[in-house]
């Protein structure tokens, strides 16, 4: 027998995977299925609930993968876009929210941006975002974590949409610069 | 437009974490058309949000893959370890087939040599038969002349005039049987030379002291021919003469002689 395949260029791994070879589909869950748990995690909190919505999303990265357009940018890119979607659709559904409001008499993280020390097991992003400062952690959570529409946000803030993106933009280029690679 | 603004704006992060509005994803596609710089600073950004979602990475629980392993089990191609398992398999009855057809190749060429043989013994069998039944056939030809000259010779009123070998020719034999009735001469070439070409024998009948042509001899050394009617003879005689015969004997060709006992 062989040893595991290696694939060498992003190319050859979604060939691969187009082929509906186990292989691939073995080689990319070892390589990102780190970095997508950690994606999940960020937005749904809950180790078992992050471990179901991962493998809802592999199943979607597996089933979906003729649909991606490495036109349209990286494959990394396309299985990020796919987690946090799944993601946030739970975060939205009405059974977290209850979940959160039960959870939140105990945890505080859970809470909406205004409560506000960080615990030492918050999710990686969460404990940076928790750091800036009001105004750009309350569009961050609204906008990356819940899955609000700028236009949505600006409704429920009553302010300009202009202002929406400009706070939003300002608040990702904080954060970039808190994150250390 | 201030490209570079735009570039370090913060739009291209919102747009890939999907937070960008419809108009925002427009804008950036357009620009990306347009200025190479924007392809290469969502390029850049890509990286980065690779690099920090490993960082900030979760190993998922234990299990996991395989669970998932195990759902998809159905959708995978054959893997190249089943494969292999196949291919042993196949070499197996690949094996099996090419040995079944050498058998069946030995066989072949055993049932047709004995086919070719039977064929051949056939043929020459049927040879044979076609070659008894010519036999058979040339035998009742002759058994029936036989019997007709039998009929003839026995006849009553037909008599037998042998013709010996005139001095010289001694050893030459000829027989006419003549119907007194009839006056039918028929003869046998008991015993005559080859004829030479361009000859033939005639016989003769001896009339009033005169020969007269009594017909051409040709094919009558096995059964009886059937010449002329002559009337009155005292004797027959065979000579030799040209093709077609002669108006007159020609003496010293003169073969056989026999005269008529009354």
């Amino acid at each position: 027998m062989k040893g595991p395949q290696t694939y060498t260029t992003e190319q050859q791994l979604i060939n691969g995977l187009k082929q509906r070879e186990q292989a691939a589909f073995s080689y990319l869950y070892d390589h990102y299925s780190s970095a997508l748990n950690g994606v999940i995690y960020n937005i749904i909190p809950d180790p078992n609930i992050a471990t179901d919505i991962l493998q809802e999303v592999f199943i979607k990265i597996w089933r979906l993968i003729d649909s991606y357009d490495p036109d349209k940018g990286r494959l990394f890119t396309w299985m990020f876009s796919i987690a946090r979607s799944t993601a946030i659709d739970l975060a939205r559904s009405k059974e977290w929210k209850n979940s959160k409001r039960n959870n939140s008499l105990t945890d505080d993280y859970a809470q909406l941006p205004d409560k506000s020390r960080p615990s030492s097991d918050l999710p990686e992003l969460r404990k940076i975002v928790y750091t800036l400062k009001e105004e750009y952690k309350t569009i961050i959570e609204l906008c990356y974590f819940e899955g609000y529409t700028q236009k949505e946000i600006a409704t429920m803030e009553q302010i300009p949409l202009g202002t929406v993106k400009t706070r939003l933009r300002a608040a990702l280029l904080q954060l970039k610069k808190k994150i250390k690679l | 437009m201030d490209i570079k603004a735009y570039i370090e704006s913060g739009v291209i992060e919102s747009y890939l974490l999907g937070m960008a509005d419809a108009e925002e994803v427009a804008e950036l596609q357009r620009l990306s058309l347009e200025y190479p710089e924007v392809v290469a600073a969502i390029k850049e950004r890509e990286q980065w949000l690779r690099e920090f979602s490993e960082a900030t990475g979760r190993p998922a629980s234990g299990g996991t893959k395989e669970q998932l392993l195990k759902s998809l089990h159905k959708e995978f191609a054959v893997t190249s370890g089943s494969v292999h398992v196949i291919n042993r398999r196949f070499k197996f009855v690949a094996a099996a087939a090419v040995l079944a057809l050498f058998v069946s190749a030995a066989g072949n060429v055993y049932l047709y040599r004995k086919y070719t043989k039977a064929t051949g013994d056939f043929v020459a069998l049927q040879k044979e038969q076609m070659q008894l039944l010519a036999d058979n056939q040339s035998y009742h030809a002759r058994l029936t002349t036989f019997d007709h000259d039998l009929k003839i010779m026995s006849q009553a009123g037909v008599i037998k005039v042998p013709l010996a070998g005139v001095k010289g020719k001694e050893g030459s034999l000829a027989t006419v049987y003549w119907d007194m009735q009839s006056r039918e001469v028929y003869l046998i070439a008991n015993n005559l030379p080859a004829v030479p070409p361009g000859k033939q024998y005639q016989l003769w009948a001896l009339v009033d002291g005169k020969p007269v042509d009594a017909g051409m001899i040709s094919d009558c050394a096995f059964s009886l021919c059937y010449l002329k009617r002559v009337v009155n003879a005292a004797a027959f005689a065979i000579t030799l003469e040209k093709a077609g015969g002669s108006a007159a004997p020609t003496l010293d060709q003169m073969f056989v002689i026999g005269n008529v006992k009354s």
